[in-house]
C-alpha cells in the first residue's frame, strides 16, 4: 500500500462544514426542547441521569453529543467525543447520507429503511432519540420541510407549535 | 411497483429442502470440513422423538459428538454459556441446531462465544460486531414459522439482568439450512396454525412495510401463496406431507424477505404482547396482522391490495374491484383465524380476551394493556412501519385486539 495516494478532502469537507453546522444548531435545539416542549422532556425523563448520547456521521465525524447530566439537566455536549463516555451512539454510515438527512432530501424514516444508520447502544433509548428529533424537527422547520422528515406531522395546538417554535428558536440561538 | 432509491439484500444460506433431505448432512459438514457437530436443541424436539429421525438419518456416518437438549423456551444467556462450555470440553467443531427460534438463536450465541474465544458475549451484541467467519452451522427447523434458519439475528436474554440482547451479522446467517417434511409432522394442530400465521406475518410485513425492494418482494408473494395454499390444511391434517414442505418452504422464504425487509407494528405489538403477558409470538402475530394492515391502510392500502393476488388466486383477484383489494386481503386474514380456531377446536385465539394458558386462564388481562403500549414505544420494528405510533395509538390499537373488533378508522390520526 505505500504508493496508495491519500485523495484530498475537496469537496467533503464543504459537506462536512454543512453537517457540521446543522448538528451545531441541532444540538442546541435539541437542549432547548428538553426544557421547553413537555413530550421531549418526558422523552428524557425515561433516561437514566448522566446518559450521554451522540449523533454521529461515519467514519470520523461530525458528531452531534448530547447528555443528560446528574441533576437531570439536558445539555448540548459538543462536536468532539474525545474523552467523553457515549452511551448510545446513533451512526449515519457516511456523509452524503447524512447529506441527504440534514438537506431534507431524505426522511429519517427513509434512511432508517434503507440502513443509513447503525444504531450502538441500546435500541430503547434510540427509539426515543428518534421521537425527541421529530419533535425538534417539527419545532425547527415549517411545516412544508418538517412533513417530510417525520413520519406523520404532529396536530400540535397553536400555542405548544407557535410559542414553542419561538422560545425553542430563542434559546437555541442564544445556547440556553 | 414500488422501486427503493437503495436497497440491501443478501441471502448465502444454502437451502435443501425435500422429504428426505435430512440423509443430506453428512455430505453437507463434509462441505463445511466439519466432523464432531453438536446437536442443540430442546425437550420438546426430544419428547416428538425428531432427534432420533436425524441421528437415524445420519446412520453413524457422522461423530455426533454431544447432544445439548436444554434449550428453553425463551433463549438465555447462562444456558448459552453453559452450552459453550461443553461444546469445548467435548472439542466439537460444527452445530446443528434442531427445533425452533429459541433453539436457533441459542446455537448462534454458542456459535459466536465458540468461535471468538470470548467469554461475554455481550460484547458482540447491536450491529455488526462480528467481524469474521464463525464455525459451521447448520439448521433443522421443527417449525414452520421463525424462519431463524435464514435470518441474520439473533436475540438472547440475560434473565438475570433483564437484558435482552440482540446480534446482528451477515456471520450469524447459517451455512446452510436442511428443512425436511419429517420434522414438522408431528407438530400439533394449534403450534401449527400459529407459527403458520407467524410466517404470513413475516411475509405480509415484508412486503408492505418500508425497507421493501423488488428482491424480497419476489420472496413474500411466493411465501403469502403457500401459506394461503397450505396452512389450513396441514392444520386439519397434520400427516399431509406436501402441505408440511410447502409450509416449510414457506417460512423459509418469509424468512428471507423479512430479514432482508424487517418487519413493522404488528411485530412492535405482538414482542409487547409476548414480554408482558408471555402470549406466544405465533398467536400474537395471527391476533394483530389484520389490525397492523388497517392501521397503516392509508399508508400502504395499495400494496396490502396486491396481496389479494397471492392470496385468493387469479379469479378473484380480478373480480374484486382495486379500491376493495386491500380490505379483502383483511377479510381473508380474518377468515384464517375463523377457520384455524374451527379446524384447532377453539384453540387457535382470534383475539387476545380469548387467549388462553394451558391451564385454560386468561393470558391478557386487560388492565395490561396500557403496559404493552408503554413497552412497544421501545421496541426498535417500528422503524419500518409506515405510519407513526405514540402510546395512545398502541393502546387503541390493542383494545380493538383485544376484544376482537375491526379499528375503528376514525381514530386513526394521519399527518
Ligand atoms: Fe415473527
Amino acid at each position: 500500500m505505500k504508493n496508495f495516494r491519500e485523495v484530498a478532502a475537496g469537496k467533503k469537507s464543504l459537506k462536512k462544514d454543512y453537517v457540521a453546522v446543522m448538528m451545531w444548531f441541532m444540538g442546541r435545539a435539541i437542549q432547548a426542547a428538553a426544557a421547553v416542549d413537555m413530550a421531549a422532556r418526558k422523552e428524557f425523563a425515561g433516561m437514566p441521569d448522566g446518559f450521554t448520547f451522540a449523533l454521529s456521521v461515519m467514519p470520523n465525524g461530525p458528531h452531534m453529543i448530547i447528555g443528560k447530566d446528574q441533576r437531570g439537566f439536558v445539555r448540548y455536549k459538543g462536536w468532539d467525543p474525545e474523552g467523553k463516555k457515549i452511551d448510545l451512539d446513533m451512526k449515519i454510515k457516511n456523509i452524503e447520507a447524512a447529506l441527504l438527512l440534514f438537506t431534507f432530501q431524505e426522511s429519517t424514516t427513509l434512511a432508517t429503511a434503507r440502513n443509513r444508520l447503525v444504531v450502538d447502544g441500546d435500541v430503547a433509548h434510540a427509539c426515543a432519540v428518534v421521537r425527541i428529533l421529530d419533535i425538534v424537527e417539527v419545532y425547527l422547520l415549517p411545516k412544508i420541510i418538517a412533513k417530510l422528515a417525520v413520519k406523520r406531522y404532529p396536530g400540535w395546538s397553536f400555542r405548544r407549535k407557535y410559542l414553542g417554535r419561538m422560545l425553542i428558536y430563542v434559546r437555541s440561538i442564544f445556547g440556553l | 411497483m414500488d422501486m427503493p432509491a437503495y436497497y440491501e439484500f443478501c441471502c448465502r444460506v444454502k437451502i435443501i429442502s425435500g422429504h428426505d433431505v435430512l440423509e443430506r448432512i453428512p455430505a453437507t459438514l463434509a462441505e463445511l470440513t466439519a466432523r464432531r457437530p453438536m446437536i442443540v436443541t430442546d425437550k420438546g424436539v426430544v419428547g416428538a422423538g425428531l432427534i432420533n429421525v436425524v441421528v437415524n438419518a445420519i446412520g453413524g456416518r457422522v461423530d455426533i459428538t454431544a447432544i445439548a437438549d436444554d434449550v428453553p423456551p425463551d433463549s438465555d444467556l447462562r444456558i448459552v454459556n453453559s452450552l459453550a462450555r461443553l461444546y469445548r470440553e467435548k472439542g466439537c467443531d460444527s452445530l446443528l441446531a434442531i427445533g425452533g427460534g429459541s433453539v436457533m438463536d441459542t446455537a448462534k450465541g454458542i456459535n459466536i462465544i465458540v468461535s471468538e474465544e470470548a467469554d461475554d458475549l455481550m460484547r458482540f451484541s447491536g450491529a455488526n460486531a462480528l467481524k469474521r467467519a464463525l464455525r459451521p452451522l447448520i439448521a433443522i427447523p421443527t417449525t414452520a414459522g421463525t424462519g431463524s434458519e435464514v435470518t441474520l439475528v439473533a436475540v438472547i436474554k440475560d434473565h438475570e439482568k433483564h437484558l435482552k440482547m440482540a446480534f446482528v451479522s451477515n456471520f450469524l446467517l447459517p451455512n446452510a439450512c436442511v428443512v425436511d417434511s419429517r420434522m414438522t409432522l408431528t407438530l400439533p394442530p394449534a403450534a401449527t396454525a400459529a407459527t403458520g400465521m407467524d410466517a404470513l406475518s413475516h411475509a405480509v410485513e415484508a412486503y408492505t412495510c418500508l425497507a421493501k425492494n423488488p428482491l424480497s418482494d419476489a420472496h413474500a408473494l411466493a411465501a403469502t401463496r403457500l401459506i394461503s395454499d397450505n396452512l389450513l390444511k396441514v392444520t386439519l391434517n397434520p400427516g399431509d406431507k406436501e402441505g408440511r414442505l410447502g409450509m416449510a418452504s414457506a417460512a423459509t422464504l418469509a424468512g428471507i424477505a423479512f430479514g432482508n425487509s424487517m418487519v413493522g407494528m404488528v411485530h412492535t405489538l405482538g414482542h409487547s404482547v409476548g414480554s408482558v403477558c408471555g402470549v406466544p409470538h405465533g398467536a400474537c402475530m395471527a391476533i394483530l396482522l389484520p389490525y397492523g394492515l388497517e392501521y397503516n391502510m392509508h399508508k400502504n392500502g395499495h400494496l396490502t391490495a396486491e396481496l389479494l393476488f397471492p392470496m385468493a388466486g387469479a379469479p378473484v383477484y380480478a373480480a374484486t374491484p382495486k379500491e376493495e383489494r386491500a380490505q379483502a386481503v383483511i377479510a381473508l386474514i380474518r377468515r384464517m383465524n375463523q377457520e384455524l380456531y374451527e379446524a384447532t377446536g377453539g384453540r387457535h385465539a382470534r383475539f387476545f380476551k380469548e387467549a388462553l394458558d394451558r391451564d385454560g386462564r386468561e393470558m391478557v388481562p386487560k388492565e395490561r394493556l396500557p403496559d404493552i403500549a408503554e413497552t412497544a414505544l421501545r421496541d426498535g420494528s417500528i422503524s419500518y412501519n409506515p405510519e407513526d405510533l405514540d402510546y395512545d395509538d398502541f393502546l387503541m390499537v390493542m383494545e380493538a385486539a383485544w376484544e376482537g373488533r375491526p379499528l375503528d378508522t376514525g381514530l386513526i390520526r394521519k399527518g
